[in-house]
């Protein structure tokens, strides 16, 4: 791949072809923002709605989250997380295989607004991009920095950033591989008291309004009614009481164990920076350990926790 | 109305921090700018507006109405405990953006009106002395001036003050706020509205014009309400609170019971339009059953009923914040001029 221009000349051709071929109805990708630091889901229906399509380093959600119970055959431009993700709702049942096609794109990480903001203070007014850098511009000054500088924290431990595996077609030339999560941090905090652990995982939470954009902009929280919202009987208070705002990340954590995929898609939808990954990075861990399972690897094998065999162990039952 | 300047930001905040109000302000906290009770010395001014709006000083996204608990006296009676509204502090609040201050003008003409009074508002906003902070360096989502506003604007302030070097130039505009500063000492009569003017086109022309809304605000509701668009805008809304929240002029709540064996509060929390759980009746009947109607109702809220119901004023007032925040790019700006094709 030459250049990002070349790169969104192939994404709108693949688009187009995958229309025309009958693969698809609708092409589900991203356009250009409005804004800097933003761009916006694009679901292209006619090889003219297919020209807005563009690779962006500022997808702020998982293009999968879109799949449940959508109508229709869809396409995806899937990054590596997206692919995975979507092979997720595929194997949960929220999706048929044969409505989906995916066209990957090899991924070098998303870009962290927050990241890029703690280095440069001056107001910036637009920001574009090439493969490798991010151009800000503001009042009378301009300035580069490369995309690996800045990426957002899920991106850093990418096990899938060229998602050849699971897509239909692939796009752009192969993502360098990156070392995956050694979970070091987490295995130092394991070992810590419990009253530090629940101090931690309290302190990361503090600030949440319960606005709930994480949930809504994850691909595993599609459940017609979550449990917050369960109102026959209510389950949960709805104030920012912080003994409710705790039990909604720690219920939603465990809900997501063994199924999320790191897209970082809740990180990136919450406007408070919240680092939600926390909860569901110690699950991933326990996981991977105990069952050998990675979410979104393969198109037939199911979540640990959502199977059940004669067989498994039940020592914990006394 | 008077003018006046200080020749020192923070001897000016210490005397309004001295004068019996408390004093909110916008301050940094682990890097985020917000407006809270504040000491002088800790008040931010190298901010572009503050993370969230400042409405939560008047409307709290969590609110106790009254508590109640059982009379130990008369079994199955419980006894009502009053808040003490009374007792709430006037405060002077200091640093509002004219986008905000503008914003709450809007909340209070909800609150209140020539139909109701809402008391829990009403004792924290009109017990405030409102100090607006010109913006002379407007933020890249800022477009106040699109809606009809300024970053000089003066709607909903008791007073509008802009840096002058390590001073402040400041212009009364109610009788609270000239009642306020006549009572400060360290204050130098005049020169501030002539220098005022001049900034305030500076700062204007570096806003976007005015967006063009004519057409949707004399348009019929129906005609707006049953435009093709909304259901491509909806496609891709998460449905998810934030541009709710972060919305200075989003004003609705869900009234709670809390309570255990002992007794209980009823208290009032942030709702948000954009949820399912907003509109759903006992019944299970949902008069907004999917995203399309949502999001049409938070931008008709926004650009058709306010105006209807307030004299035209608009219900964005352009501080940009749901424009940063939106996780997927729905851009107000661009539903504003779908709904004027
Ligand atoms: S997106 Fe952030 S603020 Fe909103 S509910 Fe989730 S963690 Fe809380
Ligand atoms: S929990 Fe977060 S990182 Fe995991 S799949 Fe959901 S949005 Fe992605
Ligand atoms: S609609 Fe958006 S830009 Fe307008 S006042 Fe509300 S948050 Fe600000
Ligand atoms: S418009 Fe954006 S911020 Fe508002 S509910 Fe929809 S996705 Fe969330």
């Amino acid at each position: 791949m030459t250049s990002l221009a070349d790169l969104n000349q192939n994404i709108q051709t693949a688009a187009r072809r995958a229309l025309a071929d009958g693969r698809a109805e609708v092409v589900f990708g991203y356009r250009q923002g409005t804004a800097p630091f933003t761009a916006a889901p694009h679901f292209a229906r006619t090889p003219e709605d297919c020209g807005q399509f563009v690779w962006t380093s500022f997808a702020r959600v998982n293009l999968a989250a879109y799949l449940p119970k959508y109508p229709g055959k869809v396409a995806l431009i899937a990054r590596g997380c997206e692919a995975r993700s979507a092979v997720g709702q595929v194997v949960e049942s929220q999706f048929p295989r044969e409505n989906l096609y995916v066209i990957g794109v090899g991924c070098q990480g998303m870009v962290d607004p927050e990241a890029v903001l703690a280095r440069e203070k001056r107001p910036i007014r637009e920001v574009t991009e090439d493969l490798t850098t991010i151009n800000l511009a503001g009042d009378g000054w301009t300035a580069s920095l490369p995309k690996a500088e800045v990426l957002r924290r899920n991106c850093k431990t990418c096990v899938c950033r060229t998602p050849k595996d699971l897509a239909d077609e692939m796009l752009g030339g192969d993502a360098p591989p990156l070392p995956a999560d050694d979970f070091a941090d987490l295995k130092a905090l394991a070992a810590k008291p419990p009253q530090e652990k629940m101090a931690y995982f309290k302190g990361l939470v503090k600030d949440c309004l319960r606005c709930y954009a994480c949930r809504q902009a994850c691909p595993l929280c599609y459940c017609p009614v979550c449990f917050v919202d369960e109102t026959r009987p209510q389950w949960l208070g709805k104030s920012n009481d912080a003994m409710d705002t705790f039990t909604f990340h720690l219920l939603r954590a465990f809900h997501c164990a063994g199924r999320c995929t790191s897209c970082g898609a809740c990180e990136a939808a919450c406007p408070m920076d919240i680092k939600l990954r926390e909860f569901n990075r110690l699950l991933e861990e326990e996981v991977q350990k105990d069952w050998q399972f990675v979410p979104g690897a393969s198109w037939d094998q199911k979540p640990p926790l959502t199977t059940y065999r004669p067989d498994d162990e039940a020592d914990f039952i006394k | 109305m008077a003018e006046y300047t200080v020749k020192d930001k923070l001897s000016f905040l210490k005397a309004a921090a001295g004068s019996g109000r408390r004093l909110l302000a916008p301050s940094s906290k682990d890097g985020r700018v917000r407006l809270a009770e504040v000491t002088p010395d800790r008040v931010a001014f190298d901010y572009l507006n503050t993370h969230l709006s400042p409405k939560d000083a008047f409307f709290p996204q969590t609110e106790k109405m009254l508590a109640f608990h059982k009379d130990a006296a008369k079994p199955g009676a419980f006894v009502y405990q009053p808040l003490g509204l009374d007792k709430i502090q006037p405060t002077v609040v200091f640093g509002l953006r004219p986008c905000d201050a503008r914003g709450l003008a809007v909340c209070d003409r909800v609150f209140q009106n020539d139909r109701f009074t809402d008391p829990y508002w009403k004792t924290k906003y009109e017990g405030a002395v409102k100090i607006g902070l010109a913006c002379q360096a407007p933020g890249p989502n800022c477009f106040c001036t699109a809606v009809g506003g300024s970053p000089f604007g003066e709607d909903g302030l008791d007073v509008l003050a802009f840096t002058k070097g390590e001073g402040l130039g400041l212009k009364t505009l109610t009788p609270a706020g000239d009642e306020f500063l006549k009572g400060l000492s360290g204050l130098e009569s005049g020169g501030a509205a002539g220098e005022m003017d001049g900034l305030k086109k500076a700062a204007e022309s570096r806003l976007p014009g005015p967006l063009d809304l004519a057409k949707a605000q004399a348009a019929p509701v129906m005609e707006i309400y049953n435009q093709p668009h909304w259901k491509e805008t909806a496609d891709r809304c998460l449905n998810c609170g934030t541009c709710t929240f972060f919305c200075p002029t989003c004003h609705c709540f869900d009234i709670q019971d809390e309570e255990n064996e002992r007794g209980g509060v009823r208290m009032r929390n942030w709702d948000t339009c954009m949820s399912w759980l907003y509109t759903i009746h006992g019944s299970g009947h949902n008069p907004r059953p999917t995203k399309t109607e949502r999001v049409r109702q938070r931008f008709m809220h926004k650009l058709k009923y306010i105006p209807l119901k307030q004299g035209g004023a608009c219900g964005c007032v352009g501080c940009g914040r749901c424009v940063q925040h939106c996780p997927v790019n729905i851009d107000i700006r661009a539903v504003a001029v779908d709904m004027s094709k």
